[in-house]
């Protein structure tokens, strides 16, 4: 079990290695960024040399001497005298290191420039909101969808199926309806943003204020995904019902519970955790539309502003640390199965 | 007296190209510990029947109606909730077609034997892995399996298992379906020997279905010949083995292979009869050496001692 984690978890590091590796190399397009930085720097210089009045009467190869040193100079200041394969290991030592640099533009709320403050200051509201609504949405799915495949062809069953093309459009839209009615319209919720202005002294108060502002986020998202999250878990059980240790159980006259809980849901725990722990990873990105919609300041406001301001830093910044956060969940899976599954645990598939 | 007594029993399916007539007003009654062989063809409905025994139907059931008596109460009168709690396991267990993928694969074998005295019975865990390791030495599993996972244990051995789960409850009746029909010939034959041992230990009732005619000597008192979808000679072993009656059983006991006899084995001719719209009168007229006329018109039912019958015109008087 241990040499397992052990390998596992070698594993998993040599791919985030990799996988920052590459975007290092995809951000910084293969090198061809440092060029475009190296050029830039001899504009400046020469445009900066050419207008000092002190040189108006240098000759110009002299000038260009000049020209040529402060390049040089600078070039070294900016330490890309380096070639781009040797620099390109340093920024990924720096990376995994969780040394993400400072932003070009955005600051965190306290003003720091470091890219880590700053994701770091929005990687909570994002997984408050997004963990909640997965969760909610994953147990109501369960339980609705077993309860469904059980009463395979009931009224419930056929409206959940009805139902289902709501996912066709996307939350956030939905929202926008939500923000109407709830906020607009009949003004007991707030139109967005992550708790009131200004934010409640006591710890209390301000949980109860966050919770008031998550309703309508949830709402939106539980509106497009119940449906056919649910459907998805029928059909999945629906095919599990027929195994034939199911019939042995209902043989055996073992109430419906029981079936449910050891010969259905039992058996097909692993891809359910998979599912769901993939998911819950993945929403941590934040939903940059759901965010903006709602105003919420998580991941995804702060993606979307770094793009619209060309911060390559905060993108790079974020990749590395969900690279990170995808390892360790894939890691913690791997257990996990082990656990559930005796077939994983003793090696057999 | 007789212990179990099917009357007039119909199971039709609902399918796409019409209604699918697996059980046709199937009769029979067989006494306490006697045992019943069902031969037939695959699809001649020998498997529905044992389904309506235990009441585990398919979601696509047209009709199901009859008269099931054990021990003289009827058990198509009991609502489904009564039926799971008082009947099954506890008096009508089974040994199912598809034994070997009928192990949750992520329960410990010895915990899916106990499972039924644990729910229905309520008794002590430990008391009940007592009673489960009394049955694996019974039915010739190491007990050092209980602790074991389907996956490790070879088919023969879970096939076992299965056998020692349908006994855990005392039931009356066990019903073996295919029980070796996975298998190969040595572990079938000690597998049936473990079979036989049990029956001459306990009183149980065994019905044993099978297309294997061999199979079902090594075990039956009575055996009952299916086909499409009814019954066609119901008679004791003895005779049964000596002489059968019916034309079909004439030709299945022809198509047994013979090792020491310069005998080529018969088949029969033909396919066997579509459930879906069966043709009128006899079932197996098309494929018949003896047919005539008459067998367009519904064969009757001609009688034979303790009830047993034949359905054909051969032997109408």
């Amino acid at each position: 079990m241990l040499r397992y984690a052990a390998l596992r978890g070698i594993c998993l590091f040599a791919v985030v290695v990799v996988a920052v590796y590459i975007t290092i190399l995809i951000a910084n397009m293969g090198g061809y960024v440092d060029q475009i930085i190296k050029s830039e720097v001899r504009f400046r210089i020469g445009v900066l040399v050419n207008q000092n009045p002190a040189y108006k009467n240098l000759p110009p190869s002299k000038k260009a001497e000049l020209i040529e040193g402060l390049y040089q100079q600078e070039i070294k200041r900016l330490g890309l005298d380096a070639p781009f394969i040797f620099r390109s290991h340093q920024y990924l030592v720096r990376a995994l290191t969780l040394d993400l640099g400072r932003s070009l533009y955005l600051t965190s709320d306290t003003g720091s420039r470091l890219v880590r403050n700053i994701i770091l200051e929005r990687l909570p509201a994002t997984v408050l909101l997004f963990t909640s609504i997965n969760l909610i949405l994953f147990f109501i799915s369960i339980t609705l969808g077993l309860y469904a495949s059980r009463k395979y062809g009931s009224k419930l069953d056929k409206l959940i199926v009805a139902l289902s093309p709501l996912s066709s459009i996307p939350g956030w839209f939905y929202g926008i309806f939500l923000i109407l009615i709830f906020a607009a319209t009949l003004h007991i919720l707030p139109y967005g943003g992550l708790v009131d202005v200004p934010p409640p002294k006591d710890p209390f108060h301000y949980a109860l204020s966050v919770l008031k502002h998550m309703i309508l986020p949830v709402l939106s998202w539980l509106v497009a995904y119940t449906f056919i999250q649910t459907y998805i878990r029928r059909t999945f059980f629906l095919m599990f019902s027929q195994e034939d240790y199911v019939e042995m159980a209902e043989a055996k006259g073992l109430p419906p519970r029981i079936i449910e809980r050891r010969y259905i849901l039992k058996p097909t725990l692993p891809p359910i955790i998979t599912d769901l722990s993939l998911t819950l990873i993945s929403s941590w990105m934040g939903a940059v539309i759901t965010e903006r919609v709602f105003n919420w300041p998580g991941l995804g406001t702060l993606l979307y502003m770094a793009a619209i301001m060309l911060d390559s830093p905060v993108i790079i910044g974020s990749v590395v640390i969900y690279a990170y956060l995808l390892a360790i969940t894939v890691f913690v899976l791997d257990i996990v199965y082990a656990i559930v599954d005796p077939r994983v645990r003793l090696g057999v598939t | 007296m007789s212990f179990l007594k099917v009357e007039d029993l119909y199971l039709y399916y609902r399918t796409r190209m019409g209604t699918l007539q697996a059980v046709d007003g199937v009769s029979f009654s067989i006494k306490k510990a006697e045992s019943l062989a069902l031969i037939g063809e695959s699809g001649c409905g020998k498997s529905s029947l044992a389904k309506c025994l235990m009441r585990l139907l398919p979601r696509n059931v047209e009709l199901f109606k009859g008269h099931i008596y054990l021990d003289g109460s009827d058990l198509m009168e009991l609502s489904d909730e009564e039926f799971r709690k008082t009947i099954r396991w506890q008096r009508i267990s089974m040994v199912p077609q598809a034994a070997l993928n009928s192990l949750n694969p992520v329960i410990k074998v010895g915990e899916q034997v106990a499972e039924p005295l644990l729910i229905h019975k309520s008794i002590d865990k430990k008391e009940a892995l007592e009673r489960v390791r009394e049955l694996f030495s019974l039915v010739g599993i190491p007990q050092a399996f209980m602790d074991r996972y389907p996956f490790e244990l070879s088919g023969g051995m879970r096939q076992r298992v299965i056998i020692a789960m349908a006994l855990i409850m005392n039931p009356e009746i066990v019903i073996l379906d295919e029980p070796t029909s996975a298998l190969d010939v040595l572990i079938q034959a000690s597998i049936m020997n473990m079979l036989k041992r049990i029956k001459r230990e306990s009183n149980l009732t065994f019905i044993l279905i099978t297309h294997d005619v061999s199979i079902s000597s090594e075990l039956a008192d009575k055996v009952a010949v299916m086909y499409g979808g009814q019954i066609v000679e119901l008679n004791d072993a003895e005779s049964f083995y000596k002489s059968p009656l019916h034309p079909y059983s004439q030709k299945l006991m022809a198509s047994v292979p013979s090792l020491r006899e310069d005998k080529q084995p018969e088949y029969i001719p033909g396919a066997p009869v579509s459930l879906i719209n069966p043709p009128k009168g006899c079932r197996f007229a098309d494929r018949c050496p003896f047919r005539t006329e008459k067998c367009s018109e519904e064969p009757p039912l001609v009688s034979l001692k303790d009830g047993n019958y034949v359905r054909c015109w051969l032997y109408a008087r």
